[in-house]
């Protein structure tokens, strides 16, 4: 039972991770290469809150805004005139994930960072006892998948969105604002992963590159989820039970590179991947 | 047929040249369209009469000349810009979000939920199969019924000009009956101004006002829509 909720949660967890750039990949097709950088922006939050002597929890507001500011603000310089380059996107994003770890480097140093756990303990579930974070990981995952459903399928911007999804020429012609919706989604994207950063620092050290372990998973997730949240999460939930299952049952160093790799394969087989979920 | 009282202009191009990278598709290009009429634009394949519309909504740039609508400058505005200014535009190419529902197509040509209501009521009056079938997905409608409600989602605005591109492709007599009636019932009763390009001449000179034909970037030739337009458009349009 211990190993079905290790599945579970681990998807959860990659879900978590990765929809924030799904949805910046999904909307402008431009993959945010700086990914893992707003991923330690968000855990350095939930550091300077621990600093301040905050409470844990306001980490993940101020996450929140924090990434979407600096989305916003990266979206108008960097990626804005990139649109018609995606290639040079992937280089400008990249070069921003590198300049962005330099300077948490230059403010807190390359030492590995502590922050107070968002909740600690277990709890009895299914004849085992569990870890309760991850459980939280869990519905907090569920939280931004239904989120993004409501988002989308709920709202004038979600349809907007899809429309820009499905066919941005047309979308401009009948005259919807192309660029503010990329702006929105983009502020959302990045501010989404701020707050899965917050949401990974009782999961794995804090340092100034923690992101980057975690941008080529999200990466081949997302190659393989095309632009849809339920194809994400189908991925995640399959790749991440692969993830477990090898980890525990022949190495946790092959799990490591279980997500990268059948990723790459199931992509070989089909170029759109889980996209049809 | 055409209105002598219709003489005010409410789209007045002035040289206008336009293309893709280096080549120029639209030449020196001008062309004056009254207040409430339906102007037919034809020609063959290739002549330009998409970029010509692509241009006028703000899609293509117009690399020089002048374009105006009511007498103002629209030459560098955004299609969001003219749409909000009163431009509805039916396009020809991907013209329809096939993964989304009818309504959610509709509700794209609107800016605000509360529109809706109005909004659809005016294009039911025009076309009421679509009343009771605004879940279905638009890509699972006949090709016909595709073409209403590309229509449908210009007129959702109650637009005062209207750029239709080649909507009768394809289309079976009845359906193209269906919309030269719509068309007309939009000129007669919110004195619409039509922009239709097409190459159906039997449909473009039946609801058309004046006509012109594009060659090649140029205006060939132009006149009143009347008994003997379809003889001289016929001639431009032999292969």
């Amino acid at each position: 039972m211990t190993l079905l909720l290790d599945i579970v949660t681990t998807a959860a967890i990659l879900f978590i991770v990765s929809a924030g750039l799904l949805a910046i990949f999904g909307v402008l097709e431009i993959v945010n290469f700086a990914h893992g950088a707003w991923l330690t922006v968000g855990a350095y939050c939930a550091v300077v809150t621990g600093g301040l002597g905050l409470s844990p929890w306001l980490a993940l507001p101020l996450a929140f805004v924090a990434g979407a500011v600096l989305g916003g603000v990266t979206e108008r310089l960097i990626v804005r005139p990139l649109y018609s380059r995606p290639q040079d996107a992937i280089l400008a994003t990249w070069g921003l994930g590198i300049i962005i770890g330099q300077l948490i480097t230059l403010g807190f140093g390359r030492d590995v960072q502590f922050t107070e756990n968002l909740l600690s303990g277990t709890i009895h579930i299914l004849g085992t006892d569990y870890s309760l974070y991850r459980l939280f990981a869990l519905a907090a995952a569920v939280a931004i998948g239904l989120g993004f459903a409501l988002l989308l399928e709920g709202t004038r911007l979600g349809l907007s969105a899809r429309a820009v999804i499905m066919n941005q020429s047309l979308a401009r012609a009948l005259g919807l604002d192309t660029t503010r919706i990329r702006f929105v989604t983009f502020m959302i994207g990045t501010g989404l992963t701020a707050l899965a950063g917050v949401l990974l620092t009782p999961l794995t050290s804090v340092d100034p590159t923690m992101g980057v372990a975690w941008l080529i998973g999200s990466f081949m997730l997302v190659m393989v989820a095309g632009s849809s949240f339920g194809a994400l999460a189908v991925a995640c939930l399959v790749f991440g039970g692969a993830q477990v299952l090898v980890s525990t049952f022949i190495s946790p160093i092959l799990g490591g590179i279980t997500v990268a790799v059948l990723s790459a394969l199931v992509l070989r087989i089909s170029s759109k991947g889980f996209a049809r979920v | 047929m055409f209105d002598t009282a219709k003489t005010e202009t409410k789209l007045e191009l002035d040289g206008v040249t336009s293309g893709y990278g280096p080549i120029a598709i639209i030449k020196d290009l001008s062309l004056s369209i009254r207040k409430g009429e339906i102007f037919a634009l034809m020609g063959k394949n290739g002549m330009g009469k998409t970029t010509l519309l692509k241009t006028i909504l703000g899609l293509v740039s117009a690399r020089s000349g002048e374009i105006q609508l009511d007498g103002r400058s629209i030459v560098g505005a955004s299609p969001k810009a003219l749409i909000k200014s009163g431009v509805g535009y039916a396009p020809q190419e991907q013209p329809l979000f096939t993964d989304l529902s009818i309504q959610d197509n509709l509700r794209l040509a609107i800016r605000s939920d509360r529109d809706l209501g109005a909004a659809l009521e005016h294009v039911f009056t025009h076309f009421p199969f679509l009343r009771d079938r605004l879940a279905q997905q638009a890509g699972t409608l006949s090709g016909g019924e595709q073409k209403m409600l590309i229509l449908s989602r210009a007129l959702m605005l109650k637009p005062d000009l209207i750029l239709i591109d080649e909507i009768s492709e394809g289309l079976q007599p009845t359906v193209i009956a269906q919309i030269a009636k719509a068309l007309q019932a939009e000129q007669a009763e919110n004195g619409t101004t039509i922009l239709l390009v097409e190459q159906n001449l039997n449909f473009a000179l039946d609801v058309a006002d004046r006509w012109a034909v594009l060659k090649l970037g140029e205006i060939d030739d132009s006149g009143i829509a009347d008994a003997d337009s379809r003889e001289r458009v016929l001639e431009h349009l032999k292969i």
